[in-house]
């Protein structure tokens, strides 16, 4: 776990991802515009919004999922530019969490945790399945390593997924709507999970629509819609005082059923 | 938990499961339903077993009852059945062509190391399954040609004139399938590219081995391809069958694949992608298991479909099966048409191999299917 850091200029100045002006188009339609964001090491961000108002494409620009085509994104020390060595040094302080879990359904859940440890950390294969093991028992599912992912719950799948993460220590985790395609009563084994890695010092980022797990880990919570950063506050004002109407908007609708 | 609650808890218990109803379980529900459900499906089971009446005595009369087994010559078939003697009198040519008789062995030895590489998922260790597998279907097909030609390992030279029968088509099919397979897995990853140069080429080769039919193509490499080869090389004919027929799966499979890779959710080379793999490592990893394991019954349609083509060798004075048997049928020895025997005896061993490839292919699937096992 002793990460060596070679970059001490930007170590001190704290910030592990800086977005400046970032924009961009799908062919003419313009998803995200002007977004400025920046994210200190061990802070927890959830971005909420409405579908389509660009808040997962932006993190997905953070690991190079997407590109954009104007403005600059920083992360970790590491400009992203279109260079296969600068994105996969990018990726590899990245870990990230999808909606859908993304678990490869051909390989065990063991071999799905130490597929990037052997292939991209070039560990050798009992190390990284003594990490796999621990991330797994972390987890709470390390009874199930040898098991396939169709033969898991959603939620256990999940926590598959965040465990597969961090196995490759990453600096910075990305969550996209990591509990909107589970069943209700498996919400809560996947947000425990995170809630326990947010205490721990992650650096997070988490596009979600559960307001509870906002108010009690963010730092801060951000507010997009038509691809802008409406507004951002800590959540204690941001629920109780939102200062747009768009956000009161959004916040009636959410909130009251 | 909390006693502080007016009312009681109440218990819930689950009701236990039942038995399902036996009204449609056992035989005679079984014909019921099945045989004589109604009027017409009863008369339609009717005339059907009526038939079957009709056509199997006489059948198994021509087939078995009257037919002649043992002899060597065409005198020996006497009765008014079927002549197996014919098919037992030509069986090694059927089989091994015109390879000398001391050298037959190299050909079983080469069918055994076949089912060996074939088997190999089976029978090698865990460890080095992975590692293995694909090196040693891939060597195959040269070490065959070695040990049939002979001149290498220093046996017997066997000029591929004398190559032939059956065993010519299995050969040259799995090594066709062999390497056909990865050609177009890269055909179909270049088709797939963003770089323009390597997807149109892809585009093109696998439009042409698709579009143009075998037969042409066997034309064209047995008449065209000479004219491109320097003045005064001899390229075989059988090695130029080889090629064509690797090119042409090569073509088909490639668009197997295309179908597999729609398969395979976006989120897949998402997720590979945001763990840092590379482009290779994701294709080999991560996609390629996923899209042999979708493509699977199209993937043995089209080796099947192959294994039957190499039959067509037959116009190009290929000495395979169906060309020895034609062979056999106009020996003066033994005119009498016995079309019927060596045709019949063609088919069911070209059936028994095609269905022997379904029943491995479909043990694989279930290999390969990690949805929902316990």
């Amino acid at each position: 776990m002793t990460e060596v850091n070679n970059r001490p200029e930007q170590e001190a100045q704290d910030d592990v991802i800086v977005i400046s002006d970032l924009n961009k188009w799908y062919g003419d339609f313009h998803v995200l515009k002007d977004i400025n964001l920046t994210v200190k090491k061990g802070e927890r961000i959830v971005i909420c919004g409405p579908s389509g108002s660009g808040k997962s494409t932006m993190i997905r620009c953070i690991n190079r999922l997407e590109e954009f085509q104007r403005g600059s994104l920083v992360v970790d020390g590491i400009e992203m530019i279109d260079d296969v060595k600068n994105i996969e040094a990018i990726r590899r302080d990245v870990g990230m969490v999808f909606q859908h879990f993304n678990l490869f359904p051909h390989l065990t859940i063991l071999e799905n945790l130490t597929l990037g440890p052997i292939w991209v950390q070039k560990k050798p294969k009992d190390e990284a399945e003594a990490i796999a093991m621990k991330y797994l028992e972390r987890v709470k599912i390390a009874n199930q390593a040898s098991k396939y992912p169709g033969q898991l719950s959603g939620g256990q799948q999940q926590r598959v997924a965040i465990a597969r993460s961090l196995c490759m220590s990453p600096q910075i985790m990305l969550f996209d709507e990591p509990t909107s395609a589970l069943d209700p009563e498996m919400v809560k084994e996947v947000l425990d999970v995170m809630i326990e890695l947010a205490e721990e010092g992650m650096t997070m980022l988490c596009v979600t629509h559960e307001m509870g797990f906002a108010k009690k880990v963010a730092d801060r919570v951000i507010f997009m819609d038509g691809g802008e950063i409406v507004e951002q506050n800590t959540p204690d004002t941001f629920f109780a005082n939102p200062e747009t109407d768009r956000l009161q908007l959004f916040l009636s609708q959410i909130l009251e059923h | 938990m909390s006693s502080s609650s007016h009312h009681t808890t109440r218990v819930f218990e689950p009701k236990p499961s039942q038995p399902a109803p036996v009204t449609a379980a056992g035989p005679i529900a079984w014909l019921r339903n099945n045989l004589f459900a109604g009027p017409l499906n009863s008369i339609t089971t009717l005339v059907i077993v009526a038939f079957f009446l009709w056509a199997i005595p006489p059948l198994l009369d021509w087939l078995l009852w009257s037919a002649d087994f043992s002899g060597t010559t065409q005198q020996d078939c006497t009765s008014s059945g079927a002549c197996w003697v014919f098919i037992q009198a030509w069986s090694q040519q059927l089989f091994y062509g015109s390879f000398p008789d001391t050298e037959i062995w190299r050909i079983n030895l080469t069918l055994v190391l076949l089912a060996l590489v074939l088997s190999s998922p089976y029978w090698l260790p865990h460890h080095l399954r992975n590692r293995l597998d694909l090196a040693l279907l891939v060597i195959f097909p040269f070490v065959a040609i070695a040990i049939l030609d002979g001149r290498i390992l220093g046996l017997e030279y066997v000029s591929t004139d004398f190559w032939g029968g059956f065993s010519l088509n299995l050969l040259l099919a799995s090594a066709s399938i062999i390497l056909g397979m990865p050609l177009g897995f890269l055909w179909a990853l270049g088709r797939r590219s963003n770089m323009p140069m390597a997807r149109s080429i892809s585009v093109i080769l696998i439009e042409f081995f698709r579009g143009v039919p075998v037969l042409a193509l066997f034309f064209m490499g047995s008449v065209m391809l000479p004219l491109f080869f320097p003045e005064g090389t001899n390229v075989d004919k059988l090695l130029r069958v080889w090629i064509v027929l690797t090119l042409f799966m090569a073509g088909y499979m490639a668009e197997v694949y295309r179908g597999g890779f729609q398969a395979i959710p976006n989120g897949q080379y998402e997720a590979s992608a945001a763990l840092g793999l590379s482009y290779w490592q994701t294709t080999l990893l991560v996609i390629l298991p996923q899209v042999i394991k979708v493509s699977m019954p199209n993937i043995l349609a089209t080796s099947i479909m192959l294994f039957k083509n190499t039959t067509f060798l037959l116009i190009i004075g290929i000495f395979e099966v169906l060309s020895t048997a034609q062979t056999a049928l106009t020996n003066s020895n033994w005119l009498g048409g016995y079309a019927t025997e060596a045709y019949l005896f063609v088919g069911v061993v070209y059936w028994i191999c095609c269905f022997g490839m379904s029943r491995v292919a479909a043990n694989i699937e279930k290999k390969l299917d990690t949805s929902h096992q316990s």
